[in-house]
């Protein structure tokens, strides 16, 4: 999936500019880390990307196709295509990780065959093929932020966005889970990281966006 | 950016047109385009998956289900009232009289005429012919005036043709019968024609009035309903609010995050209608003996009726359909304003 920003803004009712005059174009296929102090607009741009937020000035294409003119009813669909994963987990504890996997499989109509594979084959890419019976009440931090990145990827989706993935993890977690988007990025899905972890983004060497109090200060290569 | 060369199910995109791409990441499933089998499969799916939950919660769904089975139970008791009023007149089954009283003027010959003209009509079934005389011995005899009557200078009695019509009276025929005496009274031979049901008549009205009781009962508490199975799936929407949001997340369409609530709403209507006809069973059981002995007093045959199958089919229906309803309007409402942020 293609994303291109054309001098986004964003301004909240209470009159924050949370974004102005933002622009990028991530490519097909492309891998960047999004950085930031916190409040710097990361969590806004990814919202815009998801339609959870629309963005008051600017536009945004997504394969060419800008989202201004989705409709409300068009949102599903295009958040299928997207896989997300946040630093609150965002799991359900009142079911397995088998099911918290499968939630975007059958959101989107899976038969029950077809789920099975996929969600198996999403926890073994994860490591925790051993684990989709348990509750994720019952795995450690790192393992839960897994489920979640399963559950980004089950969908194969055309573009991976993961907001502070890393935020509560120590250094070698943390690193395992960068190398899991890296793998994903491999094999064809545009992926959107943002942290504030600056010296691990250094060391994935990938294309680095920097916003500072909502403009795009850098976007070039390592940070 | 360096890639691994070796990616045989998923070449480069560097390499691959974006046609390509998109074909290789469209999911099977929908590619195969709409799938009637795999859509009732999920609903059946959602409608176990949501009676499991209101099983998963008892006392609270049981609290709903009776609150909602008692307001159903009454509009339900009093049409099951309201029938057994009505199959008692029905099967009393009793001649009505259309008694004509006569012009004094009339001549006897003239009298005797009408009656035979009378008794040919199709909707009659006889007339009884009682002279000035005849009503004369009746009336003393009944009323005890004897000497009142005595010292009157001439009979004051007109002749009286009662007709008796074929139909028999009940509610159904009571219209036919009421115009059978007005067409009588409109005879010029006749000053007065009387029928003798107004019992039956004040019975009709009593029974319209109670049906459009029960209506404006039924209308109240099916509102009521209505607002208990909103309340209570608002509730379980609120209480369900984490698992909505990250359906929302992950591309659910509102109308699939509404199914589930639907369907508990169908379950709390079904449950309700059926705990309100096995109400209206008991209570007809209940009151079936006392019923029947003060039925007795005036006619022998009478059993009371309760709730038929039929019925108690179209009771589940309605209420189905009522918990649907208000579940729906209670989940949109609600659905709405649950959005990530």
């Amino acid at each position: 999936m293609e994303i291109e920003f054309q001098r986004v803004g964003k301004k909240y009712e209470s009159g924050h500019d949370a974004l102005s005059q933002v622009s990028f174009h991530l490519r097909q296929g492309e891998m960047a880390f999004l950085t930031g102090h916190s409040g710097a607009g990361k969590s806004t741009l990814m919202k815009l990307i998801m339609m959870i937020e629309r963005q008051s000035t600017g536009k945004i294409l997504v394969d060419g196709v800008d989202l201004h003119t989705l409709s409300q009813h068009a949102i599903p669909y295009h958040r299928r295509r997207v896989g997300v994963v946040f630093q609150n987990h965002q799991l359900l504890f009142d079911r397995s990780v088998f099911h918290n996997v499968a939630l975007p499989l059958q959101v989107s109509g899976a038969d029950d065959d077809q789920t099975g594979k996929r969600v198996r084959a999403a926890l073994d890419k994860v490591g925790l093929l051993g684990k989709e019976k348990l509750n994720p009440m019952a795995l450690s931090g790192g393992e839960q932020q897994r489920i979640g990145i399963a559950r980004a990827v089950v969908n194969k989706p055309q573009l991976l966005l993961a907001d502070e993935p890393t935020g509560n993890l120590d250094p070698r977690l943390s690193a395992e889970i960068m190398n899991l988007f890296q793998e994903f990025n491999r094999v064809g899905v545009t992926v959107l990281v943002a942290s504030h972890d600056l010296a691990l983004v250094a060391r994935m060497r990938h294309r680095v966006l920097t916003l500072n109090q909502g403009r795009m200060v850098n976007d070039g290569g390592f940070a | 950016m360096a890639r691994p060369p070796q990616q045989p199910q998923r070449p480069s995109q560097r390499g691959a047109t974006r046609q390509n791409h998109s074909v290789q990441q469209k999911p099977a499933w929908r590619a195969q385009g709409f799938d009637l089998k795999l859509y009732l499969r999920q609903h059946q799916a959602f409608l176990i998956e949501s009676f499991t939950r209101l099983i998963g919660h008892p006392l609270a769904s049981i609290m709903t289900i009776m609150v909602i089975a008692i307001s159903l139970s009454l509009p339900g008791g009093l049409f099951v009232l309201l029938k057994n009023v009505q199959s008692v007149t029905d099967r009393w089954e009793q001649q009505s009289v259309i008694s004509l009283y006569l012009f004094p003027s009339l001549e006897d010959t003239e009298a005797l005429s009408l009656s035979h003209q009378l008794s040919s009509r199709a909707d009659v079934a006889s007339v009884e012919y009682i002279s000035k005389e005849e009503g004369l011995r009746y009336f003393e005899q009944s009323s005890g005036y004897e000497q009142i009557m005595s010292t009157l200078p001439e009979n004051p009695l007109p002749i009286v043709l009662k007709v008796i019509p074929k139909a028999i009276v009940d509610l159904n025929t009571l219209p036919d019968l009421q115009t059978l005496r007005d067409q009588l009274q409109s005879l010029p031979q006749v000053e007065l024609a009387q029928l003798d049901a107004e019992w039956l008549q004040r019975l009709a009205t009593m029974i319209s009035f109670g049906e459009r009781f029960v209506y404006a009962i039924s209308a109240l508490l099916i509102i009521a309903v209505l607002l208990i199975v909103g309340n209570t799936i608002r509730m379980a929407v609120e209480s369900r609010r984490d698992e909505v949001l990250v359906m929302k997340l992950v591309g659910a369409t509102n109308s699939y995050i509404r199914r589930p609530f639907l369907y508990m709403g169908f379950w709390f209507g079904l449950l309700g209608g059926l705990f309100a006809s096995i109400c209206i069973l008991l209570l007809s059981w209940w009151v079936s003996a006392p019923a029947a002995r003060l039925v007795e007093l005036y006619h022998a045959g009478f059993e009371l009726q309760s709730f038929n199958a039929v019925e108690i089919i179209i009771c589940l229906t309605i209420s189905a359909v009522i918990g649907v309803i208000g579940s729906w309007v209670a989940v949109s409402r609600h659905i709405r304003n649950i959005e990530l942020q």
